[in-house]
């Protein structure tokens, strides 16, 4: 295409009756570029902090297979994106300069021959999202490692994951994906995350439980070295640290050496999940009693320990405990209290607040989401929520 | 094969670009596409008002700075990234877009042929 010269914009401008003295003397003579109506290139919309990321030089990605909605993650964070139409042409034109810059440099060009990139009349915009992990433990729990005598860690028909693996198949930040390896005490054996298969860890936490017995250590002071000297014979030493890392508070003491406080909420919680996973449903009282003589000398079982884990049923005569795990629930709001309005169809907040905690949104509440997933009512002088739709 | 966005150019800041607003649709004026032809020019007043004219029209806007910027995201690895994940990308971060120039007004038409008196 010919290039537009100073005249034939002078003469653009006089018969557009348009009067150049009070204009900037700079023109941009837009034209379309050669790959303009390629579609090659689309507009994402930033939300805050974004933009400095990128200046900065961090990535962002893109996460998502065929079945999944995508999300962008950078390093820390997930967002959902959404096409958002716009009923307007969006131009993008690099090397176009505003008033600003034009008055900043008295030097620059009189006419900018400008290429329009491409154009576009929707982008994508970009909401801050929970990162989508529950796929994370589920394939961790493909093949739970079951200790080194397990035959099925021998077959190559194995599914094992390294954290390149996980980062592509997880829709989260890398940050949250390690963070949420932690929280659910998945350690790294040959490379590889992955998740103690549930009696292999009791055993590990047994014999810990019953060293810690027989030598009448505090259960604030648990000395590692002598773990590893006494129990290395029976399990890898890698297995008694990461029993000991995943059930208790490490520390070093003046003298350098490597102490545990065991934790004894969780060790308790553990504890009941191996009685309770054995029956559909306990009486409560009988299975608080069994509970209490289980677990070490010196630690106290208490219901709230169970929170996200079991369900006590009050209407029910004698009362009864069973099983209910908050990670094997949908991870999808509407889902989830479909779920449990089909477990139960009238909720207090107390309990159904474990069941629901890890939906809320980052300034999200319990009470917001009750309001937007349930209806309240009252039930002899008590507030309980139920299901807004008839379930079928 | 995962869509990376990244930075284009190992050289330092990323691109600034400016995105222009209009309204209605672009239609190339002769057959055989967009790709060349001429948009038109944009001017600015003395007062920073943008103008813009298209073929016979005068389009009156004003400059924008967005909220939330855009990034540019173009398909294509463009120059090979060193990525420590792997594959590298199909999309490139290729320029933010933190001003626009929103033409909302209805354009003017110029009007051409006046007769002259004889």
């Amino acid at each position: 295409a010919a290039v537009r010269s100073r005249a034939e914009v002078d003469a653009t401008l006089q018969t557009a009756k348009l009067n150049p003295a009070e204009l900037l003397p700079a023109v941009h003579c837009l034209s379309f570029g050669p790959e303009a109506g390629g579609g090659e290139c689309c507009l994402l919309q930033l939300e805050p902090g974004l933009c400095a990321e990128l200046e900065a030089g961090r990535s962002l990605v893109i996460r998502g297979e065929k079945d999944e909605h995508a999300v962008v993650c950078s390093k820390d964070k997930t967002y959902d994106m959404k096409i958002a139409d716009t009923s307007n042409m969006l131009l993008f034109v690099p090397g176009c300069k505003t008033p600003e810059e034009l008055n900043a440099d008295p030097a620059s060009c009189n006419v900018i021959h400008s290429q329009i990139a491409g154009f576009s009349n929707n982008y994508w915009e970009l909401r801050r999202c929970r990162p989508k992990l529950k796929k994370l433990r589920k394939l961790l729990m493909e093949e739970p490692y079951e200790g080194p005598d397990s035959q099925k860690d021998q077959t190559s028909t194995f599914s094992k994951y390294t954290t390149e693996d996980l980062l592509s198949l997880i829709q989260a930040s890398e940050e949250e994906i390690l963070h949420q390896l932690q929280v659910i005490d998945a350690c790294k054996i040959e490379g590889y995350w992955r998740i103690l298969d549930f009696d292999y860890e009791m055993k590990l936490l047994n014999h810990v439980t019953q060293l810690i017995d027989s030598e009448s250590w505090p259960l604030s002071k648990v000395p590692l070295c002598a773990c590893l000297e006494e129990l290395g014979s029976l399990e890898p030493r890698e297995m008694i640290e990461h029993i000991l890392l995943s059930y208790g508070r490490k520390y070093v003491d003046d003298a350098g050496e490597v102490f545990f406080e065991m934790r004894e909420d969780k060790i308790c919680r553990a504890i009941a999940q191996m009685l309770l996973q054995n029956a559909v449903k306990f009486n409560l009282s009988e299975f608080e009693e069994v509970w209490q003589q289980s677990v070490p000398e010196g630690m106290r079982t208490r219901l709230d320990q169970l929170q996200g884990l079991a369900l006590v049923d009050k209407s029910s005569r004698p009362e009864t405990i069973f099983l209910l795990k908050v990670e094997d629930l949908p991870e999808d709001n509407q889902q989830r209290f479909n779920s449990l309005f089909g477990i139960r169809e009238k909720w207090t907040e107390v309990d159904i607040t474990p069941y629901i905690q890890d939906l809320c949104a980052e300034k999200q509440t319990v009470g917001a989401l009750l309001t937007k997933y349930a209806r309240s009512s009252m039930l002899n002088g008590v507030k309980v929520y139920n299901s807004r739709r008839p379930i079928s | 094969s995962l869509p990376h966005l990244s930075h284009s150019s190992g050289t330092g800041a990323l691109a600034q670009w400016v995105l222009v607003e209009l309204q209605g649709e672009v239609e190339p004026r002769q057959s055989g596409g967009l790709a060349g032809s001429l948009l038109g020019d944009l001017h600015y007043t003395c007062e920073g008002v943008p103008v813009l004219i298209v073929g016979h029209h005068i389009l009156y806007g004003k400059v924008v700075q967005l909220e939330k910027p855009f990034a540019v995201l173009v398909k294509g690895g463009g120059a090979p990234q060193p990525s420590p994940a792997g594959p590298h990308g199909h999309y490139t971060v290729t320029a933010l877009i933190k001003t626009k120039l929103l033409f909302k007004t209805r354009p003017k038409p110029i009007i051409t042929h006046v007769p002259k008196k004889v």
